[in-house]
């Protein structure tokens, strides 16, 4: 069966946090439901639609920005109370808008995350987790890495409260009063949890997650270990998931998974005969969707997908069809109600034309007097800056409420900006006198009209560090731009990872000196992304990371007056000690460096590429193939007479372009690292080889690995 | 909704711009296009069983309805279309770099095979002013030709640079108009009417109705002209392979379809550039076209991938009241309005919080922080001319400063066609923050090019910043700056002409068009100023005399005919006859010419020497075999060295010819802009006198008589 679903506007919020927008409980089945819509000025409103119309119900003053909206209620009756975290206090309001509750924690950081059980509250703030039961302070933990989530499995079917945090560092963390029982490794920094089947599934203990990089699980969280039931990867490079929900949007019975990206993408999952879900239907809006909720809301008995999107408008993906089948007359009606809709809605422009030109006009005026002051509106941008792990590059996504005007990168490191296929914008290079300036590149976007996304791609070399700074220029007047800065960090291409291969040949870097616990922590920070800012509880810290371009792997103890490295590649190790050393020298600390050096290394990671190099070898010698491979076909008629060899290239074809397309500059990549493994492998002996380079790429070109090996040993 | 009324996917790749359709038989529509390895695909769906069976045709091995067509060469252009109106039906006509054939499907004959010295890189098809029967006009290396069915070459014109693409369109009654490098020309018969400059190499151009034609660019930009005027214009970043026109909503009115290199296709009214229906192919798109291609009395649109992916659409019927996107235009309109709505309401909340921030206390630390600065802060602008340095070459300089103690974070300039890509940023290190800044520009042409300037204004440590937005023109010669004047140096070379203008009008005409110091004052006429180009330190001098005689000196010839058409521009003249002098680029001329004629009779010795050459091949080849079968291995042997030596010989004669024919065609080129440059030393009918004139003394090979004609712009004495 098809599924088709038509898209109606309700309403315009200001801009949403995720999870802010939930649907009241309908008082029958199939019965319209009342929106409730928290946003970042403070508002939490509550309407219905009446015959296309949005009618409010209640709506609060502004206040502190709201960070998550969640209904709740007494045990097994209709949760119809509604929560809301801003700044660092809960806020409870009936379905009517009275306020009942207003709870201050005395947080000293603002509420990032909340979930409601009966009158259990768990919330989160950026590291620390709290439970409350009747507002009392019951359990605290405090957490290695941001939390992003948190989620409590139903108390109602198990006989145990088990929170689940979702932490930055890929660990789902499962709680016990304030410890924690076991950890769970998942694919990607998970960003949201959910009960599977909103109760838990049929065991109680199914916990839905989706992480920042596209991919969404199943697991099973018993009382002693997790068992995990299915993965979806993110096999079309969509955007990290921001809201789930479970409701039969399909109508055959079972409740399908309804999935928000922050790419703007909305997904409907089914299950199939084995519980395997299969995607049904996809549709694009163009910004992030913050929340997801299967229900009826613009017509009773159709059901529908209300989602909330970034810049507050409130969506339903309908299942009523937009082209009645009933009587001519009723079609006028519609007609009649769109243009009420759309006359108000002049009307209400003109009005609010007529005001800003004159709030314009004093603002004109203000500018002849010398005392006067201007000050520069302030947007929010919505920003993610994140690592590939299947290309190792960079991505940045960029969200403004309003339509984006144009934006200027600037880089002082030298890095590659890639085309990215969902951009319309027209990029434009500049020319940059690096010298003088500190730019390595500085490009324009200018953005086609309703844009109010825009993603980036960035290429980064290891050992080359600064900050990429995003200039974002919106549509809106007074004109005004902000900022953004990124830090491309000298191991860049290093992703946190929580177990490691021990068996490597590793070469190590030990620093001693007088320094602090959080200095070195700090250094290793500057070094490597996706480490806590915050010096980590304990001593001694061990964190591990990998390469996401060569899997080479790192290991950095650390604990007050030492810190020890240990990697696999030579280049790593080289890249910190110069950082190190150089970040020391700044401060003025003495630092005693030794190291290492495992020669098997040099040809244990040389074997780690070869594959690679290999494959990409290959891949380019075929794709040159195919062309004149295609024009024998087409002259020959048949291609019975190549060898299997090419008619496999044939068969292949579209397959390989696709794959070859995919990684642009990959061999660059890889000819560029073995070449620094080169350098590196003789810097730590003491030898210059630079002037051996030009022989080594010529052995590079006509690649064999024991070659490429031999001339490593020799030189 | 508008969906695909039919799909096809042939197994070949169709090379962009290359696709066409005809009816080969008279009643059958077949769709044309260029394949790779210099092969044209002819797809037949209508009449399965007919073969074609010769020499130049044979039937794909891929697909029964496919016939391919071998032309041995890259294909750089092809159409199909009536070419003799006796016949009846549409005859094929494919353009190579060196030969143009017409060819008839149907008979499987050549109808005329001509050789086109200047190459054929695009060609249309249709009648053309008086000429009543239909012509192959054919635009090349800086020129035009036609060709009616004979083959016989009826037209034949110059044009500034090489030819990208040609239309056919009633600009003015009847004219007919073509494009090259950053410009549009519109011819009418063989004189140009009307030129328009474009900032970057035109691709693609295609009548709509009337007077009116879309265009494409290589940077990604596609828009509508009507007459010289600009109606609309879009810019993406994927680049427009394929341009139509065609009535996809059937309100009577062409709409622009444009295929672009993403795979997708988009049709936008023509009168506003607004996108009523968007379609995408996995691949770029290698034409758009139309035809009854399912003959049942209807036109479709047919787009081709270059994949091979056809698919036709028929344009919507009248009850989709011209709704072709699957969304309703109301809720559209209601998402659009509300979206106003907010950005006023968000703009109402920014002057409240800006009142706010001025009722509290003056300017401090923190306020600098978010971006606050005093209200009457102004940005001044300022051109000027910068002679330059050891380690900077010359340049025209914009400053820009701001009237306080803020600073400039960054400048970003708009502007086409002076910079590599649409844009210049300026962003000085956080060390070298001032309050003005300095960017240096140089425009390579001599066009007026308005700067879009967004300049970020702050403080040190603000991480917002207001954003002036403010446009200046650069003037035409901002590249020369004003010196004093020295005879010594003075150029040769010089036009003259007279004008019935006073000499404050010439005054002005300067100050708009060159970038003048402030205290500059010329007194009455006659004077003389005198500029240095800081491109090339290359002298101009524009004297004027009391009766109002110019003349204006420069070993420049393109510059010459700048000043000029900007001068005649702006005193509204509509015919200006011009004396010329220009010995060194006269001299050079001369000895292009010669090498013409040299590069021409040495390729007709190479030509004869490859006829001799290919008979003896045969002859080689047959003693050879003979000797085969006679089995005299030793003969044979030396038989089949001897053909391989031969034919190495025709392989180096080959490169010769090779490198022969291109320097013929850059000389080739060389002429042709050289009358195009005399021409543009003139204004009005004189301008295409001397055009014609300089033809036809090309023609009859007299070249003193050529330059007779570009220094005085007559043939008679």
């Amino acid at each position: 069966m098809d599924l088709n679903l038509n898209r109606a506007d309700y309403l315009q919020v200001g801009v949403t946090s995720q999870k802010t927008m939930k649907l009241l409980p309908a008082s029958r089945r199939r019965a319209t439901q009342k929106v409730v819509v928290g946003d970042h000025d403070g508002v939490v409103m509550c309407f219905g639609m009446k015959k296309g119309e949005a009618v409010t119900v209640f709506k609060t003053l502004p206040g502190q920005k709201i960070a998550r909206l969640e209904l709740g209620g007494v045990l097994n009756t209709p949760q119809e109370k509604v929560f809301v975290a801003a700044g660092s206090e809960i806020r409870g309001f009936t379905k009517r808008g009275k306020q009942f509750l207003s709870f201050e924690t005395n947080l000293t950081e603002s509420i990032k995350a909340m979930y409601i059980s009966g009158s259990d509250l768990f919330l989160s703030a950026s590291y620390i987790y709290n439970h409350y039961c009747d507002c009392k302070d019951q359990h605290y933990y405090l957490s290695g890495d941001k939390i992003n989530d948190i989620i409590c499995l139903p108390v109602e079917r198990l006989p145990r409260i088990t929170p689940v945090l979702a932490c930055q560092d890929r660990v789902l963390r499962v709680l016990q009063g304030s410890d924690v029982t076991y950890e769970i490794e998942v694919p990607g920094p998970p960003t949201v949890l959910a009960l599977h089947n909103g109760n838990g599934g049929d065991s109680g203990e199914d916990l839905m997650f989706g992480t920042s990089d596209g991919k969404l699980g199943l697991i099973q969280i018993t009382t002693s270990k997790p068992i995990h039931k299915w993965e979806i990867g993110n096999e079309k490079k969509r955007g990290g998931i921001l809201c789930v929900d479970n409701f039969d949007i399909v109508g055959d019975g079972v409740k399908d998974l309804l999935v928000g990206r922050d790419d703007g993408m909305v997904e409907v999952y089914s299950f199939d005969n084995a519980n395997e879900p299969v995607l049904r239907f996809d549709q694009a809006l163009s910004e992030s969707v913050t929340s997801i909720q299967g229900g009826c809301v613009g017509k009773d008995g159709y059901d529908e997908i209300v989602v909330s999107t970034y810049s507050g408008w409130v969506t339903g993906l309908t299942t009523e069809p937009i082209h009645k089948e009933s009587g001519p007359g009723e079609e006028l009606k519609i007609n009649q109600e769109m243009q009420n809709k759309i006359s108000s809605l002049r009307s209400e422009l003109e009005h609010l034309q007529l005001k800003v030109l004159q709030e314009r006009e004093k603002y004109q005026q203000s500018s002849q007097s010398s005392k006067a002051k201007s000050a520069v509106p302030s947007f929010s941008i919505n920003d993610k800056f994140t690592l590939n792990k299947d290309d190792a590059s960079y991505s940045l996504t960029l969200e403004v409420q309003t339509a984006i005007d144009n934006v200027l990168i600037q880089s002082d490191v030298p890095i590659d900006l890639l085309d990215v296929d969902k951009n319309s914008a027209v990029v434009s290079f500049s020319s940059c006198d690096s010298e003088s300036n500190d730019n390595f590149l500085l490009a324009t976007y200018r953005c086609q009209a309703n844009t109010t996304r825009l993603e980036l791609k960035i290429r980064s070399i290891e050992g080359q560090y600064g900050t990429l700074q995003a200039y974002v220029t919106p549509r809106i007047q007074p004109k005004t731009c902000q900022v953004r800065q990124y830090l491309i960090k000298p191991l860049s291409l290093h992703q946190r990872t929580h177990v490691i291969d021990h068996d490597r040949p590793m070469n190590t870097l030990t620093l001693t000196g007088q320094f602090s616990f959080a200095e070195v922590h700090s250094w290793v920070v500057f070094c490597l992304p996706e480490v806590p800012e915050k010096p980590p509880a304990g001593e001694c810290v061990t964190f591990y990371f990998q390469n996401t371009f060569l899997d080479t792997q790192l290991e950095s103890t650390y604990k007050k007056g030492e810190g020890i490295f240990k990697s696999d590649n030579i280049s790593t190790i080289s890249i910190l000690k110069d950082v190190l050393s150089k970040e020391a020298t700044k401060r003025k600390i003495n630092l005693n460096i030794s190291y290492e050096i495992n020669e098997v290394s040099v040809k244990h990671t040389l074997k780690l590429i070869h594959p690679k190099l290999e494959y990409q070898l290959l891949l380019a010698k075929k794709v040159q193939l195919i062309d004149a491979l295609k024009e024998l076909q087409v002259h020959e008629g048949n291609t019975n007479f190549l060898i299997p060899e090419y008619r496999c290239i044939l068969e292949e074809a579209d397959h390989l372009q696709e794959e070859y397309k995919k990684q642009p500059a990959h061999l660059e990549r890889l000819y560029g690292m073995i070449t620094d493994l080169f350098i590196d492998k003789f810097k730590f002996k003491g030898t210059n080889v630079k002037t051996k380079v030009p022989l080594l790429l010529e052995i590079l070109d006509s690649y064999d690995q024991n070659a490429l090996i031999a001339f490593f040993d020799a030189a | 909704m508008l969906l695909p009324v039919f799909t096809l996917k042939l197994r070949h790749k169709i090379s962009p711009r290359m696709v066409a359709v005809g009816r080969y038989d008279g009643t059958h529509p077949c769709l044309a296009a260029a394949t790779q390895a210099g092969k044209v695909l002819i797809h037949n769906p209508h009449t399965r069983s007919q073969h074609f069976s010769a020499s130049r045709v044979f039937q794909s091995p891929l697909e029964s309805d496919v016939s391919l067509l071998n032309i041995n060469q890259a294909v750089t252009c092809l159409t199909a279309g009536v070419l003799n109106p006796e016949l009846g039906y549409d005859a094929l006509l494919v353009g190579t770099q060196t030969n143009l054939l017409a060819y008839d499907v149907y008979n499987n004959s050549d109808l005329f095979y001509r050789e086109v010295a200047d190459g054929a890189s695009a060609m249309v098809l249709g009648t053309l002013g008086d000429i009543p029967s239909p012509l192959a006009i054919i635009g090349g290396n800086c020129a035009l030709q036609g060709f009616d069915h004979a083959g016989n070459d009826l037209f034949w014109t110059v044009t500034g640079d090489n030819v990208h693409s040609l239309a056919l369109c009633d600009f003015d009654g009847d004219g007919k108009k073509e494009s090259e490098d950053f410009d549009i020309r519109v011819f009418k018969e063989d004189e140009i009417v009307a030129e328009m400059t474009e900032t970057e190499i035109i691709t693609s151009l295609c009548p709509m109705y009337g007077s009116r034609f879309g265009y494409a660019l290589s940077n990604g930009t596609v828009g509508v002209y009507d007459k010289t005027a600009r109606y609309w214009r879009i810019k993406s970043k994927n680049h427009a392979m394929s341009i139509h026109a065609f009535d996809l909503n059937s309100d009577g009115v062409c709409e622009l379809i444009t295929g672009w290199s993403n795979g997708k296709v988009d049709a936008r009214s023509d009168r506003t550039g607004e996108v009523i229906f968007k379609d995408n192919f996995s691949s770029a798109v290698a034409g758009v076209v139309e035809g009854d291609y399912r003959m049942d009395g209807h036109v479709q649109l047919i787009c081709c991938s270059v994949d091979g992916e056809i698919r036709g659409y028929l344009p919507g019927t009248a009850e989709m009241r011209g709704n072709l996107l699957d969304t309703s235009i109301e809720q559209d309109l209601i998402r659009e309005l509300s979206q106003k709505k907010q950005n006023l309401l968000l703009e109402l909340r920014n002057y409240e919080e800006n009142a706010k921030a001025e009722s509290s206390s003056p300017l401090n630390e923190a306020d600098g922080h978010r971006g606050i600065i005093p209200a009457n802060t102004k940005l001044h602008t300022a051109l000027s001319v910068n002679l330059g340095n050891e380690t900077q070459a010359a340049h025209a300089e914009l400053c820009i400063s701001t009237s306080n103690d803020t600073i400039i974070r960054a400048v970003l300039i708009f502007a086409e066609g002076i910079f590599l890509g649409e844009s210049h940023v300026v962003h000085p290190s956080i060390h070298n923050l001032s309050s003005s800044i300095r960017v240096p520009i140089t425009p390579p042409k001599d066009v007026p090019v308005d700067l879009h300037l967004k300049t970020f204004v702050g403080y040190r440590c603000s991480t917002q910043f207001h954003v002036f937005e403010l446009t200046r023109q650069l003037p035409r010669f901002s590249m020369y700056a004003l010196t004093s004047p020295d005879s010594a140096s003075k150029p040769l070379s010089y036009v003259n002409f007279t004008i019935a203008e006073r000499a404050q009008r010439v005054v002005m005409w300067l100050n708009q068009n060159f970038l003048l110091p402030e205290d500059t004052n010329i007194q009455n006429a006659p004077f003389q100023v005198c500029f240095t180009s800081l491109r090339n330190g290359g002298q101009l001098y524009i004297k004027i005399k009391l009766s109002g005689e110019i003349t204006v000196n420069t070993d420049d010839i393109d510059l010459a005919g700048d000043v000029i058409q900007s001068m005649a521009s702006f005193f509204a003249i509509e015919d200006l006859q011009v004396e010329a002098e220009f010995p060194v680029y006269f001299e050079e001329l001369r000895k292009v010419l010669v090498k013409v004629d040299e590069y021409h009779s040495v390729h007709q010795k190479l030509s004869a020497d490859m006829a001799d050459n290919s008979n003896l091949i045969r002859s080689l080849l047959v003693r050879a075999e003979d000797a085969r079968l006679m089995r005299d291995m030793k003969t044979m042997k030396s038989r089949y060295m001897e053909l391989y030596d031969l034919n190495k010989d025709l392989l180096n004669g080959y490169k010769i010819r090779c490198n022969n024919h291109t320097e013929l065609l850059g000389n080739l080129k060389a002429v042709n802009q050289a009358i195009q440059r005399a021409g543009r030393l003139r204004v009005g009918k004189p301008k295409n006198q001397v055009i014609t004139a300089c033809r036809d003394a090309i023609r009859s090979n007299n070249i003193n008589m050529l330059f007779r004609i570009m220094r005085v712009g007559t043939a008679s004495s």
